[in-house]
């Protein structure tokens, strides 16, 4: 449980993130003019989209860990713990993915970057425009579930914890987490349309980028110290 | 003015599946649902509800589907088992609310596809979809109601929405497809902006006369065919000239319709009605060809209208045979595996798609296809025949040799100059070329009067001068020097043309003419050879004129067959064809025209005909012949194009059915797949793009013809003859 809300925290420092360019999106969706009720449904709407397209790549990732983890018959029970070795890669290779990004909230490895958001991040977003406008009560849900799919590091790198999670349930509860953790922030920004000053979201920018490089040393930790133990007991 | 023939996305035919929408108040038609997407993706305005609308319903069904989907995972990794067993059936009946919508929303337009075809009494492939996820969900249903262990909701939706992002990313790459397409097909939906006295109106192309004014701003395209007015600007004339520079234009230049007003706002004098020009001929020539459909084409339509009920007979044969041995719901599986993945959309795919991009790579040269199966043709061609005059020679006249009895080379051209700029005829401008080109001063002469068909005299200096053939010198009573007479005589019956030139009573020399050969006609018939093409030349010429045409561009003594009536080329063509299979003729299309029928690839270059009349099936632009080598290289790609489609995608459906009815494949997995073969085709197709561009085998440098060709050499004297000097 206590995985989880720390999950749940990265979540909500990393919203400071996504005040950047989801935050834009929460402020375009506005008020409905049939009242305060109706622009706290719409964002609800919104989030959950959102939270279901994380939560769904999050179940998705995990399922994917869990398949890689558990090959037939080839399960090399060298350390006889709970986690067996390519689990422990998988935790390696994300927790780098995670520093990777991490690194890049930093401003380091720019081209990290491009390959992370490059893709298509204008073709999708440009028409989804003309969602935000829309009438009706789904057309937020839907502008939801496609933002999930933008290109964002933030996810990236949850997913790719929830990946070495290994499990639909781990994978799904760590994206959760992380979704609910960012729902504050992008609530906030939909309903009082607040612009927090730049110096701030740097600073939270710093923040989301400590929290994963944290989050990302743990996982290797986790893929590490195993071994480390191992050897030592050898 | 748009044309419901093809598809307003990816420009291919649309076949009898069409969808209509409206998109920004334009009714538009659709080959596919995924091109409907991608259309209203890309074009619709915000402001539109339908563009948003369609994306609200993805969107949706991909929140409904992914908690399916998500759910099903959790289910299938056993995370309600044990003590939350008990909560299967409320898990499996929220599945059940779940998939309901998402059906109607993603299923809808597969299920309208198929119900239309049905009315016509088809099967195509949206039929294996509707009923394969149609099965499966309703196999759920029971599987709920009876509290069975299993449902597939899962399948059912992932599969509509695998199948819906499939087309929506083979659709956006189509458009690519198109993209070389557009500039030309513009032509019919242009609009003008019409000024008139004050006003200015915008008024369709169509609609256009002749003397209309009508204002370009910069960065339009210039929409009809006419002279400046006012103002000053640069155009690119790459639509039709294939050539991309700029052109300078001011007050009294011509334009064509077509180029794109580059820096400066244009007043223009229409010279025709807006549907007369080349830019609206090139504009309804390319979408008859799109519209139409290559032999491969047929032949891949005619497999895919058979496999759907094929592939409906195996998929029910999987279940029965499987039923027997395993549960039914399995059985139930197995089958809607192999519904799923035997959908035929690539094959569907493969030859028009790389035929438009193939037809919109040449167009973007100045190159015109009129027909989608001649690319494969000119593919599969091994024998090109050549017409001479005007297609490997320029068409146009230019002095080769002078012969004199004493008088300086320089001296007959001036005197000879001087009387025949005073003419109009071709020989005539030939003379005075070649003494500009020299850097003669034509000798100022007056008193000129031209004999049509025989010549031209006057006087300069004090002393009658003239030229013409020499029935006018005889005519003229003027003495003939044996040896002058006798050179004209044999250059004659080579093929030459010859025009005596005399002064004060008595011949001086003899200008020998003749049609010279294309400077880059050599390169072009060696990068043919190099192409194991074998090349011929067919004319109507003398031997003797073909011989020497053929020796300068390296055409073999064999094969030329010279003395040719436009019939008989045909008829020479007929013979080849026996051997060859496949052949291709390349004229001028004036002349050759039957010729140009006949063969299995008509090429046509620089035509001065009309397109609507043009009988050959590939246009290049007028001095072009250097682009033929890499129209054949296209043509070549393009059905090694086809035919790696065709394989990959027959090969792809065998395995992977074969797969699917051994029970090896999930049916998500199956989808997944299928939607990644259409794709594999576009990327496949979209390889073509990347075709370098033509390169210029030998500059197409006009002026230095004279001095370049071979002149003969020999010492004596003139005669013109039947073409003479007027």
């Amino acid at each position: 449980m206590a995985y989880y809300l720390m999950l749940f925290a990265a979540g909500f420092a990393g919203s400071f993130h996504c005040i950047g360019m989801c935050g834009g999106f929460a402020c375009a969706l506005g008020r409905d003019p049939h009242g305060h009720a109706s622009t706290v449904l719409r964002h609800l709407l919104y989030n959950t989209g959102r939270l279901t397209t994380y939560c769904f790549l999050g179940g998705l990732a995990g399922t994917l860990g869990q398949v890689i983890c558990t090959p037939q018959g080839m399960t090399v029970s060298l350390v006889g713990g709970s986690l067996d070795s390519a689990q422990r890669i998988l935790a390696i290779v994300a927790g780098l993915l995670m520093i990777g990004m991490a690194l890049q909230f930093f401003g380091l490895l720019q081209g990290f970057h491009r390959l992370a958001s490059g893709f298509g991040s204008s073709t999708l977003a440009i028409p989804l425009r003309s969602l935000l406008t829309a009438r009706g009560r789904a057309a937020p849900l839907a502008f939801g579930v496609f933002n999930g799919f933008l290109p964002c590091p933030l996810v990236y790198a949850f997913v790719a914890q929830a990946a070495s999670a290994a499990g639909a349930l781990p994978g799904f509860l760590t994206m959760a987490s992380f979704g609910l953790g960012t729902f504050p922030a992008m609530l906030m920004m939909g309903g009082v349309g607040l612009a927090l000053p730049s110096a701030w979201r740097q600073r939270g920018v710093w923040l989301a980028g400590s929290c994963i490089l944290l989050l990302g040393l743990i996982t290797i930790g986790r893929g590490i110290l195993p071994i480390a133990a191992h050897i030592a007991h050898g | 003015m748009t044309d419901d023939r093809l598809c307003r996305h990816c420009l291919l035919t649309i076949g009898p599946r069409a969808m209509r929408r409206t998109v920004n108040g334009e009714n538009c038609a659709f080959c596919c649902y995924g091109c409907c997407i991608a259309f209203q993706v890309r074009s619709g305005k915000s402001e539109e509800w339908e563009a948003a609308w369609l994306l609200i319903r993805l969107g949706v069904g991909g929140f409904l589907s992914m908690n399916i989907m998500l759910f099903s995972l959790l289910l299938y990794t056993g995370a309600f088992t044990g003590v939350d067993a008990r909560l299967l059936p409320w898990v499996h009946l929220l599945l059940w609310i779940f998939a309901t919508p998402a059906l109607v929303i993603l299923g809808g337009p597969f299920l309208r596809e198929t119900w239309l075809d049905g009315v016509q009494g088809r099967l195509r492939s949206s039929a294996l979809i509707v009923v394969g996820v149609g099965a499966a969900y309703i196999y759920s249903a029971f599987a709920v109601i009876e509290r069975g262990t299993h449902v597939y909701f899962d399948t059912a939706t992932m599969v509509l929405m695998l199948f819906t992002v499939g087309r929506y990313l083979e659709a956006a790459g189509r458009a690519r497809a198109a993209r070389d397409l557009e500039p030309l097909l513009a032509a019919e939906s242009a609009c003008a902006t019409v000024v008139n006295g004050g006003a200015e109106t915008r008024r369709a192309v169509r609609d256009i006369k002749a003397r209309m004014l009508v204002r370009v701003r910069p960065g339009e395209r210039i929409p009809i065919d006419g002279v400046v007015t006012e103002g000053e600007s640069h155009t690119d004339e790459a639509v039709i000239t294939g050539e991309s520079r700029q052109v300078a234009k001011s007050v009294g230049s011509p334009v064509i319709a077509g180029s794109i007003n580059l820096d400066g706002p244009l007043l223009i004098r229409s010279s025709g009605a807006g549907t007369a020009t080349r830019w609206a001929q090139i504009c309804r020539s390319v979408r008859d060809a799109l519209v139409r459909r290559s032999p491969t084409q047929r032949v891949a339509d005619r497999v895919v209208g058979a496999s759907v009920p094929l592939v409906l007979a195996l998929g029910g044969l999987t279940i029965f045979y499987w039923a027997q041995w395993l549960p039914l719901e399995r059985a139930l599986l197995f089958g809607l595996a192999v519904l799923v993945v035997a959908c035929p959309c690539a094959v569907g795919l493969a030859a028009p798609l790389a035929t438009s991009l193939g037809i919109g790579r040449l167009a973007r040269c100045g190159c015109l296809v009129r027909d989608p199966g001649v690319l494969e043709a000119l593919a599969r061609t091994r024998l090109l025949a050549f017409d001479k005059t005007g297609t490997l020679t320029s068409g146009r006249a230019h002095v080769v040799g002078i012969e004199s009895d004493g008088a300086g080379t320089g001296e007959v051209l001036a005197r000879a100059a001087g009387l025949e700029r005073h003419s109009e005829h071709g020989l005539a401008h030939a003379v005075a070329v070649a003494a500009a080109a020299r850097g003669l001063e034509p000798v100022p002469t007056r008193n000129v009067r031209t004999v049509p068909g025989r010549g031209i005299c006057g006087s300069a200096e004090g002393q009658p001068v003239a030229a013409g053939s020499g029935a006018f010198m005889r005519d003229l009573g003027w003495l003939l020097p044996p040896a002058l007479a006798e050179q004209g005589r044999t250059r004659e019956a080579s093929g030459h043309s010859a025009v005596y030139v005399g002064w004060g009573g008595r011949v001086h020399a003899v200008l020998s003419l003749d049609d010279t050969p294309l400077p880059e006609a050599r390169a072009t018939i060696e990068a043919l050879r190099y192409r194991g093409l074998r090349v011929m030349l067919l004319t109507g010429d003398l031997p003797a004129a073909a011989q020497r045409v053929a020796a300068v561009v390296g055409i073999e003594t064999g094969d030329i067959q010279a003395g040719l009536a436009p019939e008989a080329k045909s008829v020479a063509l007929d013979r080849h064809q026996q051997a060859y299979n496949v052949v291709a003729m390349v004229g001028d299309g004036l002349n050759d025209g039957p010729a140009l029928a006949r063969a299995d690839v008509g090429i046509a270059v620089g035509s001065a005909t009309d397109l609507a009349r043009e009988t050959a099936a590939l246009v290049l632009p007028a001095g072009g012949l250097w682009m033929l080598p890499w129209a054949v290289d296209v043509a070549r790609a393009v059905r090694m194009t086809i035919l790696s489609n065709l394989m990959w995608a027959f090969g792809y459906n065998c395995i992977a059915l074969t797969l699917a009815m051994l029970g090896w494949l999930q049916p998500v997995l199956a989808a997944a797949i299928m939607a990644g073969s259409s794709i594999i085709v576009v990327l496949n197709s979209l390889r073509l793009e990347r075709l370098p561009d033509p390169v210029p085998s030998a500059a197409p440098d006009q002026s230095a013809a004279v001095e370049s060709t071979p002149t003969m050499h020999t010492s004596g004297l003139q005669i013109i003859a039947d073409q003479a000097i007027p």
